[in-house]
């Protein structure tokens, strides 16, 4: 699964890290708001679900599924 | 962006105040004119200030990109500082303030929400309690009293909500009494709102702080799950904390934030489903699958996040009814804008009120339909904001309206007390609400 963030749009809130930890972190950083960072970079097929649950509660809409 | 879009310069500005008074008068209104007639951009003058109005999506993305150092929220909103305080909010500098943010946001995260959500079922569950079969209710004040129980029993826990939910109310009414035109002028005039403003958020600082204390003097030894917990253990990014006496302005601040937006989306709601009967009976259906048409004493927040049809139903409301009508940035740094430069000093305005009814995202902009497929781009609906600066209370908010509307629509019917369409938007202050009287009957369900 590919997936797409718009950095620029995240607050970290850390809805998507709820979701789906082992695909979503948020992180700290100085001079910006907290935002997430992807754990593994091409998460599998097995955690799609996970994934578009945070896709959907994100309130920024900062996720997308590319493929 | 290569195309070139003129800003219109708006009719009807009086000599020295501009378009200022039309403004006041209701803003919401005034924005949609200066709309009707300008198009996408459009120039207003607000008592010599140059402002310019920019409508839907493409103005809202390239607004809500542009970093502080260039779009400034906290030069426009200078007259929040002496209510929220200094060192606070746009009383700090932004790099703290950004940090504050976070807190807030920290205060609001989804895993909060379970606790928040007890909290929020059993206050609707007593307010819902002594009803009866029958009644008649003014809506805007009936929504304001619950909200302000269920926000301070939220932020700032049980022992507080039981003492000092009324005197906080009538604080709070001090300080937002000060939000006002004359403010916009001058925040640090002299006159009797202005006092009554600083005696009020002193006050303020007192009653908190004595919480701030007790806590503290107990050591940790008592757990809690309200927001001020939150802040209690808040620290900025190099590791000290959040100082107590900045406490009491982070309350002020998420209170502004969630207080009337909540409350009036609510009154919004049920003027709504009065006036629309023809989509309640599905609600009522899902609502009552979900529910089991019980009280909605075990609202969870896993089950209020889905509940389809009644979140598309407060959605058109506030796509119809945003809270707040205008979001203002000062230009720090030239802005570039399809073919124009915006110079330093202007402001520029984004009104949700306005561009939720662009025809072209919003066909028959007027009409309240729940069933309109929402649109593609991210930036076309906008009741909260968007951006980096995007209300953190979104989620929070939800759940207040849709815990109330389960609680109320698994019991009782609704019918406005007059004609329907008396009912329209009206800003007496800077937040839109329904217009007054706004009472509607109710009875139980057969």
């Amino acid at each position: 699964m590919r997936l797409k963030i718009d950095l620029k749009l995240c607050q970290g809130h850390g809805v998507c890290e709820d979701e789906a930890p082992e695909v979503f972190r948020v992180v700290e950083k100085v001079g910006a708001y907290d935002h997430v960072e992807l754990v593994v970079e091409e998460p599998g097929e097995e955690l799609r679900p996970k994934v578009e649950l945070a896709v959907r509660y994100c309130p920024n809409r900062v996720l997308s599924i590319e493929s | 962006m290569s195309e070139h879009t003129p800003i219109h310069k708006l009719g009807g500005a009086k000599p020295e105040t501009g378009h200022f008074l039309e403004f006041l008068e209701n803003p919401a209104h005034f924005l949609l004119r200066a709309y009707h007639e300008g198009g996408e951009l459009t120039e207003i003058d607000l008592g010599g200030m140059r402002n310019v109005l920019m409508v839907g999506p493409d103005a809202h993305e390239a607004v809500f990109r542009a970093p502080d150092q260039q779009l400034s929220a906290a030069a426009p909103y200078a007259y929040m500082v002496p209510v929220f305080g200094e060192g606070i909010q746009y009383g700090a500098p932004l790099e703290l303030e950004r940090q504050q943010v976070k807190m807030q946001a920290n205060a609001l995260r989804a895993s909060k929400m379970k606790g928040y959500a007890g909290v929020i079922a059993q206050e609707v569950e007593d307010w819902v309690a002594n009803w009866g079969d029958e009644g008649e209710i003014d809506v805007v004040t009936e929504f304001q009293a619950l909200v302000l129980r269920t926000s301070t029993h939220c932020l700032m826990g049980t022992e507080f909500r039981n003492k000092l939910t009324d005197e906080f109310g009538a604080l709070y009414h001090d300080l937002e009494c000060a939000v006002s035109a004359e403010a916009i002028l001058d925040p640090y005039g002299a006159g009797e709102i202005f006092e009554k403003r600083d005696r009020a958020r002193a006050r303020l600082q007192e009653i908190v702080m004595d919480v701030i204390e007790e806590r503290r003097a107990e050591g940790g030894g008592k757990e809690y799950f309200d927001m001020l917990d939150t802040f209690m253990g808040a620290e900025y990014v190099d590791g000290s904390k959040l100082p107590d006496e900045q406490i009491p302005g982070m309350v002020v601040w998420i209170m502004f934030g969630g207080f009337h937006t909540s409350s009036n989306t609510a009154a919004w709601t049920l003027v709504e489903l009065a006036r629309n009967p023809q989509f309640v009976p599905q609600i009522k259906a899902e609502v009552d699958q979900i529910f089991g048409g019980q009280s909605g004493g075990n609202l969870e927040y896993a089950a209020m996040r889905e509940i389809p049809m009644l979140d598309s139903f407060v959605g058109e409301a506030l796509r119809l009814h945003p809270p707040l009508c205008t979001l203002m940035r000062q230009v720090m740094q030239e802005f570039e804008y399809k073919g124009n430069t915006i110079p330093v000093g202007d402001t520029l305005v984004i009104s949700p009120y306005v561009s939720h009814r662009v025809p072209e995202y919003f066909p028959d902009p007027e009409r309240f339909d729940p069933g309109r497929t929402p649109s593609d781009n991210v930036f076309a609906y906008i009741p909260f904001g968007g951006g980096a600066r995007k209300c953190v209370g979104n989620a929070f908010a939800m759940l207040q309206v849709k815990a109330i509307f389960c609680a109320l629509l698994s019991r009782y019917e609704f019918e406005i007390v007059g004609d329907p369409e008396d009912i329209v938007d009206s800003m007496p202050s800077l937040i839109l609400r329904p217009s007054d009287p706004c009472r509607v009957k109710y009875r139980r369900r057969s």
